[in-house]
């Protein structure tokens, strides 16, 4: 496969103000809408999600139709939540489609509630995007003054209302149990599952929450067919994703792909590797992922290749490092992240994330003992799986994987003096 | 009384239909919890207790109930802030292109630290988690207006304009002098800016050996190490920490 960007959801961005409603429309917006309301059961919008083979978006990459046929066959009132509380380290595609085409996420929202039979959607923005929000409320305002949203829409009876939700600055959010509790207006804390939320979500009515590049991917797909779709792509791993690419890349960005474009082509895409340093890893999927290494940047980026390499397609943040990388400082970062942002509800992540933070933290001003390297290794089995959510689980893998890559960084950070501690403090000559 | 708590009950008569409007939005009131501290930040510059009293009996839930969820998001400031707040990133991205450098500009030039606002309350400093702006590091958020790809050049600007008052983002609303810090930690400690602080500043964890310290070694190997697979790292700290134990055998042999 040839290294090609394709424009799908991002066609038109920064050649055309895809905020007026106007021009959206006059480039076939609002025109699936449109039919699959006048035309289209909520069956038959499943049914093409399915078949198109789309994947959630945001990081757990699971079957977008296969998580709306989870919802119960009852008239039962049921919710669709639009996930845009983008926070992922690395993921900026949301936060782009947000501002820039704020009419085809909520035109994703819409196909996305219909085709679920529900009549309330919300989206849950994150607290940063301010000026996401403005924009997005004034879409939904024109939106509203066409007819597009509210009651008896086109005549047909069906009515959709549109919440839009503010968060107010916590990645946690972005797990859509703790999504759910912050729209409720509680605290952002992640939900014993089961029950997942098709069963019972907000409200305690069945819920799908779905990411906000997931939801826009319907509006291709209704009007190119799911066929077109499912025809782009890997064998599990279907049609396009755009791909946030940053790091020492010479362009950083944005990028719409079809999956399965190789490792290397990504970053040949992005203008290839800044001032002609050497790529030495890469973290394929976002602050949760672990990084892969040469010997698999010639890999297909796609969900089952990058899991067979180790790490995961998460959310499609593609963080490129080079040479001079200072891998113990990533590795803090990284840890400091998921510390910052544990909710504390379990037990491993509040503890493990902090100790590691403070252990990483000597690291990077070369006081860390040599039995730590071991232990950082071996801690994952005392953090990972045993939380409530995905956070807690995220602590590990980049650390693990740089720490064993790269153990001459961490090695050189060890403390060397016999006469220091770990906290600092001399101990020969101290006034006790 | 100062005079923002004299003009609360007008402020919140003045409020209370567009909180209505908001709850109106949704299926259990609670859920107008946070859009409605959203609105009163935006006029108070902070969410104040008044401003949570209000709410709570807004939606008939208890105070501690709103101010312990008020507590839980970053975004909502529970003491007053500097009329600019600027909150920069710290992400991977953006500090494997140099956002340490950014800070140090900031710190230098603004003589405050992390989660501190300067005494003349114009400006309140944070550095903060991912702003998914990775594609143009170094970022930031004044007042949460991006400003992407900072320079040094482009930070002295920005600063001079606002201390000028002609900076494009309109400062916050300020209707109390702020303080050091607009966070608030338990039992007077450093503020973190975490969601959960862990046991990280046990001052002595529970430990077999006696050696308990700050440092979270200890802790760790009473997390990890069930069957002391890791009994070298407790040598090697028993080695590490030898000369303050001698010489507190020594002055403790003085004494008698």
């Amino acid at each position: 496969m040839a290294a090609v960007v394709t424009p799908v959801l991002t066609a038109g961005i920064g050649e055309a103000d895809l905020r007026d409603i106007g021009v959206y429309r006059k480039r076939g917006g609002y025109a699936q809408w449109e039919r699959a309301v006048r035309e289209l059961k909520p069956a038959d919008v499943l049914e093409a999600c399915d078949k198109s083979g789309l994947r959630g978006r945001g990081g757990a990459g699971f079957p977008t139709g296969r998580k709306w046929s989870f919802l119960p066959k009852t008239d039962a009132p049921r919710y669709l939540v639009c996930n845009c509380d983008e926070a992922e380290p690395g993921t900026f595609k949301d936060h782009m489609l947000l501002e820039e085409t704020p009419h085809l996420v909520l035109e994703g929202m819409l196909l996305g509630a219909y085709g679920i039979g529900s009549h309330h959607a919300f989206i849950y923005i994150r607290g940063e995007f301010k000026t996401g929000y403005d924009i997005f409320m004034a879409a939904l305002a024109d939106a509203r003054g066409a007819g597009l949203v509210g009651k008896d829409l086109f005549g047909t009876g069906y009515d959709l209302e549109v919440t839009v939700h503010r968060g107010a600055g916590a990645y946690i959010c972005g797990e859509e149990t703790a999504l759910l509790n912050s729209l409720e207006g509680k605290r952002g804390e992640p939900r014993l599952k089961p029950p997942f939320p098709a069963v019972e979500g907000l409200y305690r009515m069945p819920t799908v929450v779905n990411n906000v590049e997931t939801l826009a991917y319907l509006v291709p797909i209704l009007e190119k067919g799911p066929e077109w779709f499912a025809s782009v792509g890997t064998e599990k791993s279907k049609g396009y994703k755009i791909v946030s690419v940053s790091g020492h890349v010479e362009k950083p960005g944005n990028y719409e792909i079809a999956l399965g474009t190789t490792v290397n082509e990504i970053v040949e895409i992005a203008g290839g590797m800044r001032d002609g340093r050497k790529l030495v890893a890469v973290q394929p999927g976002g602050g949760s992922s672990a990084c892969i290494f040469e010997e698999h940047f010639d890999a297909p980026y796609d969900y089952e290749s990058i899991a067979k390499a180790g790490s995961m397609l998460g959310s499609g943040a593609f963080v490129a490092f080079d040479e001079t990388t200072d891998f113990v400082a990533a590795a803090h970062n990284m840890v400091r992240f998921f510390a910052h942002e544990s909710c504390g509800q379990c037990t491993p992540c509040r503890e493990g994330g902090h100790w590691l933070e403070t252990v990483l933290a000597r690291f990077v001003e070369g006081r860390g003992l040599m039995s730590d390297l071991e232990m950082m290794k071996r801690v994952s089995s005392t953090i990972t799986g045993l939380n409530l959510c995905a956070l807690g689980d995220s602590i590990e893998p980049f650390l693990k994987s740089v720490l064993v890559r790269f153990p001459a960084q961490f090695e050189a950070r060890v403390l060397r003096d016999p006469f220091e501690t770990p906290t600092g403090v001399r101990s020969s000559g101290s006034s006790g | 009384m100062n005079e923002r708590i004299e003009a609360f009950p007008a402020l919140a008569a003045e409020l209370k239909p567009q909180c209505a409007a908001i709850v109106a939005q949704y299926e259990d009131p609670r859920s107008a919890l946070l859009p409605m501290m959203h609105l009163f930040q935006a006029r108070e510059g902070f969410v104040s207790p008044e401003a949570m009293r209000f709410a709570a009996e807004f939606l008939d839930l208890s105070p501690a109930v709103v101010e312990s969820t008020v507590s839980f998001y970053t975004l909502f400031f529970r003491r007053p802030v500097g009329k600019y707040v600027l909150q920069v990133c710290r992400g991977l991205s953006c500090s494997i292109s140099g956002a340490q450098a950014i800070h140090k500009i900031f710190r230098d030039r603004l003589g405050i630290g992390h989660l501190q606002t300067t005494d003349d309350g114009l400006f309140s400093y944070e550095e903060v988690e991912c702003l998914a702006a990775c594609d143009k590091p170094t970022c930031m958020q004044v007042n949460l207006d991006f400003v992407y790809s900072l320079t040094p050049e482009a930070i002295d600007g920005m600063i001079a304009a606002m201390r000028g008052g002609t900076y494009a983002t309109a400062p916050m609303a300020q209707t109390e002098t702020p303080g050091k810090t607009w966070k608030v930690e338990q039992g007077g400690e450093v503020a973190t800016g975490r969601k959960s602080k862990g046991a990280r500043d046990v001052s002595a964890p529970d430990n077999p050996g006696g050696l308990g310290d700050k440092a979270g070694v200890i802790m760790l190997d009473r997390i990890v190490d069930r069957d002391f697979a890791f009994r070298g790292r407790t040598d090697e700290r028993v080695v590490l920490e030898r000369p303050a134990q001698i010489k507190e055998l020594v002055s403790e042999d003085a004494s008698h």
